[in-house]
């Protein structure tokens, strides 16, 4: 409605340049030619960056399908999965909350890497499995799991305080083999069977 | 008028075209939830509005006030 109404006063303005001429015409000249589009431009920005978290935005690339159909597997032990069906990360941003960087700046850091992942799809020449930039962190899982009970009070997790200490220092990966190694895990999909989300 | 009025005039419709070109541009990416959406709302459209300001911002320092004509 503001891009609308934007159009509407910049085509009067065009349509009309002598209202420009009074002091009064120049005041309403910079609104309309600069205070209103920067603030139309920035809202929409906004309203593109919250949608760039969401799943159908990373899933709409062809190389991410079968990383969104590991959500689906109907296996406990596939990390992603078990998260996105159990509703341990929000299912409309199930991409985002597990694969941007808890830092200062991990969005923009995240939305740059957006960038490249768009230069490969169109350009480069790549197929699944994908590989991430650098190991995943442990910091990503801690953002939301630290302090909750079922890790802190996890047999394995507090089985002995170095296992507990070498988690939190990302030393030890929580996807090591022998702890939560199935994570999207796509080569197999084609042997999974999947849960149908209820309607 | 002022003598310079009529390439006043002519900046600021271009401006304005630039801008409205932006406005559109971001208008129609915003219909769809796509990477592509998302790069030609941040680079189309805010190259267009970008254009657009710049253009209206230098017409009005570029232009001489009407008592520059009339020194007295």
């Amino acid at each position: 409605m503001l891009i609308g109404l934007t159009i509407f006063a910049v085509a009067w303005l065009i349509a009309r340049p002598a209202i420009t001429v009074p002091r009064g015409g120049k005041q309403l000249t910079f609104v309309i030619l600069f205070l209103l589009p920067i603030l139309t431009a920035s809202m929409g920005a906004g309203e593109q960056m919250r949608r760039s978290e969401q799943t159908q935005f990373c899933l709409s690339c062809h190389h991410m399908e079968p990383y969104g159909k590991s959500l689906l597997v109907d296996d406990a032990t596939y990390l992603p999965a078990a998260h996105y069906q159990n509703g341990r990360i929000p299912r409309d941003q199930a991409c985002y909350t597990c694969h941007t960087d808890y830092v200062m700046y991990g969005t923009a850091i995240t939305k740059i890497r957006g960038l490249r992942h768009v230069y490969i799809q169109y350009f480069g020449n790549t197929s699944p499995p994908l590989h991430l930039y650098s190991p995943y962190s442990n910091r990503e899982c801690l953002h939301c799991h630290a302090g909750s009970r079922s890790f802190e009070e996890g047999i394995v997790h507090s089985a002995d305080p170095s296992i507990m200490a070498a988690i939190k220092a990302n030393e030890t990966s929580c996807m090591s083999s022998g702890c939560h190694q199935t994570v999207h895990d796509v080569a197999t999909l084609p042997q999974q069977k999947f849960w149908e989300p209820p309607q | 008028m002022n003598a310079a009025a009529p390439h006043l005039y002519r900046k600021l419709r271009l401006a304005g075209g630039l801008t409205i070109a932006g406005l559109l541009v971001e208008f129609f990416s915003l219909l769809r939830i796509h990477p592509l959406a998302f790069l030609t709302f941040m680079f189309v459209g805010g190259a267009f509005l970008v254009a657009g300001i710049a253009l209206y911002l230098y017409s009005i320092i570029a232009t001489p006030a009407p008592h520059d004509n009339h020194p007295s």
